[in-house]
């Protein structure tokens, strides 16, 4: 069982670190509602740009919250691609792909 | 054919400045206007008041260097306005032939710099709040430059060993600060450098004396000393 979400919903432009905390913070009652032996998927299609400053906020939370449970989407997008290489160096964590 | 002479309104409306400042820099020379036979109102050349405002790099270090005045259109005074414009910018560069991948890597490093400015000075600017924004998609420039507390000064406050703009330069490009930061600190600079290296985009930046320079075949990552001290950060992004 999963849950899935498309990180679009928060906008295609995901620059702020303000923004990035906001988005955190809405996100927390969703996340609240994931049964402990789900994984929560995240899917970046529709995304124009991510900023690591963004991805710090949000994703990298979220990685400490749910560790193996949380499970990225591969994305084409070059500036997804490289703010997920460098939160992994940041945090010495590697994230969990999939390929859909 | 003769030329289309703008009125002083109708040229200050587009560089969105007032009447009076170009008055002043007609008077300083900074942007000289024309009088017709025995008149006395000043009148513009379309073209001239295009290549005044092309000149995106000298208006962003006058600024931080002298805080001189500069075209509205490029001040961006919060972090909302910043974003729109921002995301403005990414329309025009998705539609660049070449560039329909390359976009989001140069919105990135851009909107990272930017970021940092906002997120760095949020209640502590010394004057001026906000940053200068200017782009030109057609030549692939993108200036960007705020008159904030600089990076030396930003990163004393985590490190306060730091004592040059060279050292503090190095530092935020170069290494992840510590988690226990009493700040979040970015990784928006690491990242900046990282992009650089890897594509097809130069970059110029400068905080109080450091300077970056990467830019055509042969990039190094290297801080130098350059010959000024300028307030906050200013960055150049070639593409």
């Amino acid at each position: 069982m999963k849950m899935k979400i498309k990180l679009e919903k928060f906008g295609t432009t995901l620059i702020s670190r303000e923004l990035g905390s906001e988005a955190f913070k809405a996100f927390q009652p969703t996340l609240l509602e994931l049964p402990p032996n789900e994984e929560l998927e995240i899917d970046f299609s529709g995304i124009l740009t991510l900023s690591s400053s963004w991805a710090d906020e949000f994703l990298s939370p979220i990685l400490t919250q749910l560790g193996e449970r949380l499970v990225l989407l591969h994305s084409d997008n070059l500036s997804v691609q490289a703010t997920l290489k460098i939160l992994q160096e940041a945090n010495k964590r590697q994230f969990k792909f999939r390929y859909e | 054919m003769e030329e289309k002479l703008l009125k002083i309104s109708e040229a200050a409306e587009i560089l969105g400045v007032s009447i009076d400042t170009l008055r002043r820099w007609d008077e300083s020379g900074k942007l000289t206007a024309i009088k017709k036979e025995g008149g006395t109102h000043r009148y513009y050349r379309e073209k001239d008041i295009e290549i005044f405002a092309s000149d995106l790099f000298r208006f962003a270090s006058d600024w931080i260097s002298q805080g001189a005045e500069f075209p509205g259109t490029f001040y961006c005074p919060t972090s909302s306005e910043f974003q729109a414009r921002l995301v403005k910018m990414e329309r025009l560069l998705m539609e660049k032939p070449g560039f329909e991948k390359l976009y989001s890597l140069i919105v990135l490093i851009a909107g990272e710099i930017g970021d940092n400015s906002f997120a760095h000075n949020l209640g502590k600017w010394p004057d001026t709040p906000g940053i200068f924004f200017g782009y030109d998609i057609g030549k692939g420039i993108i200036v960007l430059a705020d008159r904030g507390l600089g990076v030396l000064e930003t990163l004393r406050r985590v490190r306060p060993d730091l004592s040059t703009h060279v050292q503090a330069v190095e530092v935020a490009f170069t290494e992840f600060l510590s988690g226990r930061a009493p700040e979040k600190r970015g990784n928006g600079l690491k990242l900046v450098r990282e992009v650089v290296l890897a594509n097809p985009i130069g970059l110029f930046f400068i905080s109080g004396d450091a300077e970056i320079h990467l830019k055509g075949d042969d990039k190094t990552f290297r801080v130098t000393r350059g010959p000024n001290v300028v307030r906050g950060c200013m960055a150049k992004i070639n593409f």
